[in-house]
């Protein structure tokens, strides 16, 4: 167990103890090794899938190449006179691939993607909150803190009266400096959630390395980590809806 | 996706939006959301401190039909009740009262923690106001 990480680290092609189809052979994930034939996609998840260990700070420049490379590999004209099994399976692996990159590369994506392998449920994390207040009647832990509501509804109030006044053809400049300078605040915020996501990662990372050295890490260790940054995902959410409802408000 | 009648009633005639306010002693105020969709809701109630009943509630909430539905509901349905009537009041009502499909069963669920939010809030005042106005006396 303690060593199994070691062919994990670094080749793309993760070891499986599946046989290859066509020869015998014992092969990886994508290929056999022995004779190089595509083989079918395996269910693994995605940072299985390039090789990676699940940890969120990710060498984007060599998932790149990784990537480029397999697209290459992968590519269903490679086996054009292949079976229609092959054609299928590359096909398959192909699309695979492009999931998984395309999930792994952006910060957002990668974390979200992360937090559901790892089991969390944000839909389920607010209803557990709301049947814990109603049992023991205490008021529900908001998961967004009550400053964030109150602007949101603000400004909420105020785009409604924005869409009212354009509605009737008139405009207030006041109004819209105010939303504009609104704006500006919750670009900002966004941004800032990126960098303390960031941050964020670390503890996260520094937990599977420890594991990896073969340390036990306890659940209560793993869940403090995935829950701020399921927290801080759940701001963002409510600024980038923002963010998308002023454009939109602003537009029309 | 289709609403129900009744959705679709409290949609395009919803009871009681508007406010209160917020810094008398007798408002209660719950703002709740739901980050899941970003959705925002406040309900407030207006009670009568001697004998407990929720004379007034007014709503206000951005989001998607079901949850103004559910809020509009919500204010209805704690209209006339006593604090503790209106905690009694669980998210399955308003899903079964609109019939609402399984995705939208949060939205209910924002209504509830509304009505919870304004319940403790009004509560709350309650436990500071009265040393207050016992040394005015
Ligand atoms: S979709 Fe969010 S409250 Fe209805």
């Amino acid at each position: 167990m303690a060593n199994s990480f070691q062919t994990a680290t670094s080749t793309p092609a993760q070891d499986v103890t599946q046989s290859c189809w066509s020869c015998g052979a014992m092969r990886t994930a994508y290929f056999c090794k022995a004779c190089g034939k595509v083989q079918p996609a395996t269910p693994v998840d995605y940072f299985t899938f390039f090789g990676l260990p699940r940890k969120l700070n990710v060498d984007l420049a060599a998932l790149e190449k990784d990537f480029y490379l397999l697209s290459r590999k992968l590519h269903p004209d490679v086996v054009a006179q292949g079976s229609r099994m092959e054609q299928e399976w590359s096909l398959q692996q192909s699309s695979l691939l492009n999931d998984a990159y395309r999930t792994l590369k952006d910060p957002v994506r990668r974390t979200e993607y992360l937090l559901r392998i790892e089991g969390v449920e944000l839909e389920e994390q607010s209803k557990a909150a709301s049947d814990k207040a109603r049992n023991t009647g205490e008021a529900k832990k908001q998961i967004v803190p009550p400053d964030l509501l109150e602007e949101v509804f603000e400004l909420n109030m105020q785009l409604e009266e924005l869409r009212m006044q354009k509605k009737m053809g008139e405009d207030d400049p006041a109004l819209l400096e105010e939303i504009g300078k609104e704006k500006l605040k919750l670009e900002e915020k966004h941004e800032a959630h990126l960098r303390d996501l960031k941050a964020y990662w670390g503890n996260w990372d520094t937990l599977i390395e420890r594991e990896q050295h073969g340390d036990a890490v306890s659940p209560e260790e793993r869940r403090q980590a995935r829950d701020k940054m399921v927290d801080l995902l759940n701001r963002r959410n409510y600024v980038r809806n923002l963010v998308r409802d002023v454009n939109e408000a602003l537009e029309q | 996706m289709s609403y129900s009648d009744k959705v679709l009633d409290h949609y395009s005639n919803p009871r009681n939006v508007g406010s209160m306010d917020k810094s008398s002693a007798d408002v209660g105020t719950g703002l709740v959301g739901a980050p899941e969709c970003g959705d925002v809701m406040k309900l407030q109630i207006k009670v009568n401190r001697d004998t407990n009943v929720i004379e007034d509630a007014k709503f206000k909430t951005f989001g998607c039909g079901s949850a103004i539905a559910s809020s509009s509901l919500a204010t209805e349905w704690v209209k006339g009740k006593t604090v503790d009537e209106a905690l009694s009041i669980k998210n399955m009502d308003i899903v079964k009262e609109l019939s609402l499909p399984p995705v939208k069963i949060h939205c209910s669920v924002l209504a509830e923690d509304a009505i919870r939010a304004a319940i403790g809030d009004w509560k709350k005042k309650q436990q500071t106001a009265q040393p207050v106005t016992a040394e005015a006396k």
